[in-house]
């Protein structure tokens, strides 16, 4: 074999070595691709359940709760109390439509 | 150029090739996470933003029905003892009645007079329990003294029994029935009941409670 062709054997083996880096960039650049997709997928894919919602209404069902209590400790204090008055004014009403009833208009 | 620098050259060739083409890729998939993490973002605003407003109506319908419930509940323990005047009148009024005596016996007579003053004419039918019908034939001659001057014309009374119960009281009625005036002590304590029952419960709970 002649200097020349050995040295063109050469070149065109470094050529090939030379495409199949090319070949390998590229697949390596589809995998970083796909794993980019990947990655977004499940970003989005995570707002289905996400688990501060779930504080979110635990919290405020916990404060709805609050306030309802709240509301029916007032209506008892508020119930309460008219009893109260309206036991001490019972019979001042039962004395005023009792007169009332009886009461003639010649 | 040499066979050396034609080998070279191959080879920084390709190897800026391949760079590039994983500079661009890198590049890309940051753009990718990039775009997924700013719109992942903004879902996420706004499904939070639509869940509060969504428990903000629970919680204004819930708090609305909580309180409207409990408006009720005093409402009814309002109304409990509304009824609880109007149930000791009436049986405070039947126990008078029933013991009958001087005071009973002279309202009798005002019942009856008063229906007689609101009709026109001189000739009344009177109509009473049968307890009463005793009590008022008594009375009779008094009852028509007092009615005449009302009048001021000669009246006459005729007695008859009430066909339905009664707590007491009388129906008066003109002669030809065409008039007549309930003064039953359970017409007179349904009339008074409904024009006081505003300040029924004024009395009993305070200013302000008359409509409520």
């Amino acid at each position: 074999m002649s200097t020349d062709i050995k040295e063109l054997q050469d070149l065109i083996a470094r050529e090939k070595n030379a495409e199949e880096k090319v070949r390998k960039a590229k697949e390596e650049a589809q995998v970083i691709l796909k794993q980019a997709r990947e990655k977004a997928e499940v970003a989005l894919g995570a707002i289905e359940s996400d688990p501060a919602w779930e504080k979110l209404k635990q919290a405020r069902n916990d404060e709805i709760a609050r306030k309802k209590a709240e509301i029916r400790e007032e209506y008892k204090r508020n119930s309460s109390s008219l009893e109260k008055i309206a036991q001490q004014n019972l019979e001042k009403a039962i004395a005023r439509l009792y007169e009332e009833t009886l009461r003639g208009k010649l | 150029m040499s066979l050396q620098a034609l080998q070279s050259e191959i080879e920084r060739k390709a190897q800026e090739e391949a760079s590039n083409i994983l500079e661009t890729a890198r590049a890309e998939a940051e753009k990718i996470v990039a775009e997924a993490n700013a719109k992942t973002a903004n879902l996420r605003d706004e499904r939070t933003k639509a869940l509060r407003r969504k428990i903000d109506a629970q919680e204004k319908a819930e708090l609305a029905i909580a309180r409207m419930d409990r408006k009720g509940d005093l409402l009814r323990v309002k109304s409990g003892w509304t009824n609880r005047v109007f149930e000791e009148v009436e049986k405070r009024i039947t126990k008078m009645a029933e013991n009958g005596g001087r005071e009973y016996n002279e309202l009798l007579a005002n019942l009856t007079l008063e229906g007689i003053s609101k009709m026109n004419g001189s000739k009344f039918i009177i109509e009473t329990s049968l307890r009463d019908k005793e009590a008022i034939s008594n009375l009779l001659g008094t009852i028509t003294e007092r009615a005449s001057k009302l009048k001021n014309d000669k009246v006459t009374l005729h007695l008859e029994t009430l066909q339905t119960k009664t707590l007491g009281g009388a129906v008066v009625s003109t002669e030809d029935q065409v008039q007549y005036f309930n003064n039953t002590l359970e017409a007179r304590l349904a009339a008074a009941s409904q024009k006081l029952e505003g300040t029924i419960r004024q009395i009993l709970f305070g200013p302000g409670d008359a409509n409520e």
